[in-house]
């Protein structure tokens, strides 16, 4: 038990990298993919076609194999980045695809009749969508949000293959330093299950405000 | 870059690829098929009467779902050579593959149990079929026709995450891009043409899912 | 004919929790008896039934099928005291049960629906089994619908499948829970035709049902039920014709009344 506790420290400091990581590569990938959302109606025809050849790129293939192409292939042709830089990129481009996709759910989701009777009451088209449209728009999305969000943490272990120093890769450390295989990963495995846990706990409670009617699923 | 030259050299890394590719594919299909009667089970078990066991299922869901694959099969790989017992990479990845995708089948195929009337269990039991005989020959043919497109999914998704079991030393895909581009110190080619590999095999499942969905819809 | 009950209840009850649903039941069916059971909505009867061959797990009392007791090992009635699902169904073979809602497996054909009990459970072969099926459907009159699946099969259609189920594994007893409440109206004569056509060859049944003409034409035997007891009981004659059950005679005016013409005079 002992050996547990003394890693968190190590652990600690992982956890960070973890979140820093992916939390910034999730924001980045949740504005892209609204980004191109909202972009995607306005697309003419050819650009629409581009979009779903990324969507089907990015969701057909692992996001290993994604990383490995932006951090040792882009070389090749002249980008450089870091370990950590290359995970950020790689992770947000191909989060971006999973978030549009939320986003273009979230938006059919909402019932033409909702604003018709808004503006049949008077009610002015921005305050419609504001008091309508994005809370219901928003409780929709989150759930879907904050399990992306959680997906883009589990898929952030992969970087520890690129030797970012995020969880994974201390957790490899420890075991590779000090011979010993099961504090390190019992460690792991707890810190990566907190943390999807606080995420969608965390999505529950601000479902619960913005929307406290709303059946969660 | 010469394109004769750049195809040549696609050619020559063809034959290794389509070998991890392979390897890439069994190690799923086993993980999908050992994954499907562990998903019955571990539903049967959190739809039990005795709390013990549906929390213990729930536990697993939980942890399996909620932890990344790559630190699941680390485990797997490595605890057990800790405790004493080297296993091999292979059996590491069938067994965390396996047990990872139990988990989210054992949700898939809850959906489609629970879809089931309650009926057509009853009149199981009035002709006196078992358990068992109601689960294979009531149930689960239901179950299936019902959850086909999320099964098919799931397997999408199964063949991606098998990219990670590069890392416990099998030869799949991914490691053989690893390989290749070592050796060949060109990683843009060997990782995009790997990457190939994975967007034709989930491509073609695609397809294959969205067959069988009109085929189900038909029928219905 | 031997006077021995084949299906016996011995004051059977039944609890959900705080709510008794069935209170000392008591019922004896002789070989070739045709029961019904009627009474308002919540008198107990469909759970009556149930218990009879254990759908459902009775709390007090003792329900026998051709001298054996059904469900439990000894005097005791908690789940402790339950005996092994492979008793439980060698006690009840001699037993099948029609559905209100049919009940049909959606995925096997018609043949498949029927036959199955007889592979899966007689461990019959896929051959005999075919065979039986067919001669089951036969007889319900909808042998041409072998190979068809039940959806594409009217209400009217699909109970009989039912029926034809419930009779190809040869039972000795059956058990009809509503057969006709789930039908459209014009659906529910071809039902009934079926029904009746097996009580006159023969067969030992006890019914669930709203039909009070069809149950005053073919029962031997009438019970109402009440709140969970059985409050009167005794041939069509009697429980249609001349009881001094007030309750009784509350519940079956509405049939009275637009039914012209009495229970004796119909042929």
């Amino acid at each position: 038990m002992n050996s547990f506790l003394s890693l968190i420290p190590r652990f600690a400091e992982a956890i960070l990298v973890t979140l820093e990581v992916s939390l910034l590569a999730a924001f980045i990938g949740a504005l892209g993919g609204f980004v191109l959302n909202a972009l995607r109606l306005r697309f003419p025809r050819w650009l629409a076609g581009s979009y779903r050849v990324y969507v089907w790129l990015v969701r057909g293939t692992p996001y290993l194999s994604q990383l490995v192409i932006v951090y040792f292939g882009l070389p090749v042709i002249g980008i450089t980045m870091t370990a950590v830089q290359a995970t950020i990129v790689s992770l947000a481009f191909y989060s971006a695809a999973y978030f549009a996709e939320i986003f273009r759910a979230g938006w059919a989701s909402i019932p033409r009749g909702h604003m018709e009777a808004a503006r049949a009451f008077g009610i002015s088209r921005w305050a419609a969508f504001r008091s309508i449209e994005m809370p219901q728009a928003i409780a929709f999305a989150i759930p879907l949000l904050a399990n992306q969000t959680i997906l883009v943490i589990k898929e952030s272990a992969v970087a520890s293959i690129i030797t970012v120093p995020e969880l994974t890769m201390t957790a490899s450390d420890i075991v590779a330093s000090t011979y010993t295989y099961i504090a390190p990963y019992a460690m792991l495995i707890v810190c990566y299950w907190l943390l999807t846990q606080c995420i969608a706990i965390a999505a529950r409670c601000a479902q619960a405000m913005i929307a406290p009617s709303r059946k969660t699923s | 870059m010469n394109p004769p030259d750049l195809l040549a050299r696609c050619l020559g890394y063809l034959p290794q690829l389509l070998d991890g590719a392979i390897t890439t594919l069994w190690l799923s299909a086993i993980a999908v098929a050992c994954g499907f009667f562990a998903g019955i089970f571990i539903y049967m078990m959190s739809a039990s009467k005795s709390r013990t066991l549906a929390t213990a299922a729930r536990a697993y869901v939980s942890i399996f779902r909620g932890t990344p694959v790559l630190a699941q099969l680390l485990v797997f790989y490595y605890v057990p050579s800790g405790l004493g017992w080297a296993i091999p990479g292979v059996v590491a990845a069938a067994v965390g593959l396996s047990m990872n995708t139990a988990a989210y089948q054992s949700q898939i195929l809850g959906t489609g149990f629970i879809a089931i009337p309650r009926g057509q269990i009853e009149a199981a039991q009035t002709f006196n079929l078992t358990r068992r005989q109601t689960l294979w020959h009531v149930e689960i043919p239901q179950v299936l026709a019902l959850t086909l497109p999320a099964l098919v999914s799931e397997m999408i998704d199964i063949v991606k995450a098998s990219a990670v079991v590069s890392v416990i030393a099998v030869t799949d895909l991914m490691r053989v891009g690893q390989q290749l581009s070592s050796v060949s110190y060109r990683p843009l080619e060997v990782y995009t043409l790997a990457a190939c590999f994975y967007l034709a095999i989930t491509s073609l499942l695609s397809l294959a899912g969205r067959g069988i969905e009109r085929r189900v819809a038909r029928r219905a | 004919m031997s006077s021995l009950p084949i299906l016996e209840l011995r004051a059977v009850g039944k609890s959900y929790g705080a709510n008794r649903v069935l209170k000392g039941i008591d019922l004896a069916v002789t070989r070739g008896e045709i029961v019904s059971l009627i009474g308002p909505s919540g008198s107990g009867k469909t759970t009556a039934l149930r218990c009879m061959n254990f759908l459902e797990a009775y709390d007090e009392g003792e329900v026998w099928i051709k001298g054996q007791l059904l469900g439990y090992r000894s005097a005791g009635r908690s789940e402790r005291d339950r005996d092994s699902e492979k008793s439980i169904a060698e006690v009840r073979r001699p037993v099948s049960m029609v559905f209100q809602q049919f009940n049909l497996w959606p995925h096997m054909t018609v043949l498949g629906n029927v036959a199955a009990p007889l592979v899966l459970s007689k461990k019959t072969s896929r051959a005999d089994a075919h065979k039986q099926a067919l001669a089951a459907l036969t007889r319900v009159g909808l042998a041409e619908k072998a190979d068809a699946y039940p959806t594409s099969l009217s209400g009217g259609q699909q109970q009989r499948v039912g029926i034809a189920r419930a009779l190809a594994i040869e039972p000795e007893v059956m058990l009809l829970d509503e057969p006709t409440s789930a039908l459209d109206p014009e659906l529910v004569e071809e039902v009934l035709s079926v029904i009746r056509s097996l009580a006159q060859d023969g067969m030992t049944m006890v019914m669930v049902t709203h039909e009070m003409s069809f149950a005053a034409k073919i029962s031997d035997h009438v019970v109402f039920m009440e709140a969970g007891q059985i409050v009167e009981a005794g041939p069509p004659e009697q429980i249609f014709g001349n009881t001094r059950t007030p309750r009784l005679q509350q519940f079956l005016k509405p049939w009275f009344d637009r039914s012209l013409t009495s229970v004796t005079g119909v042929a």
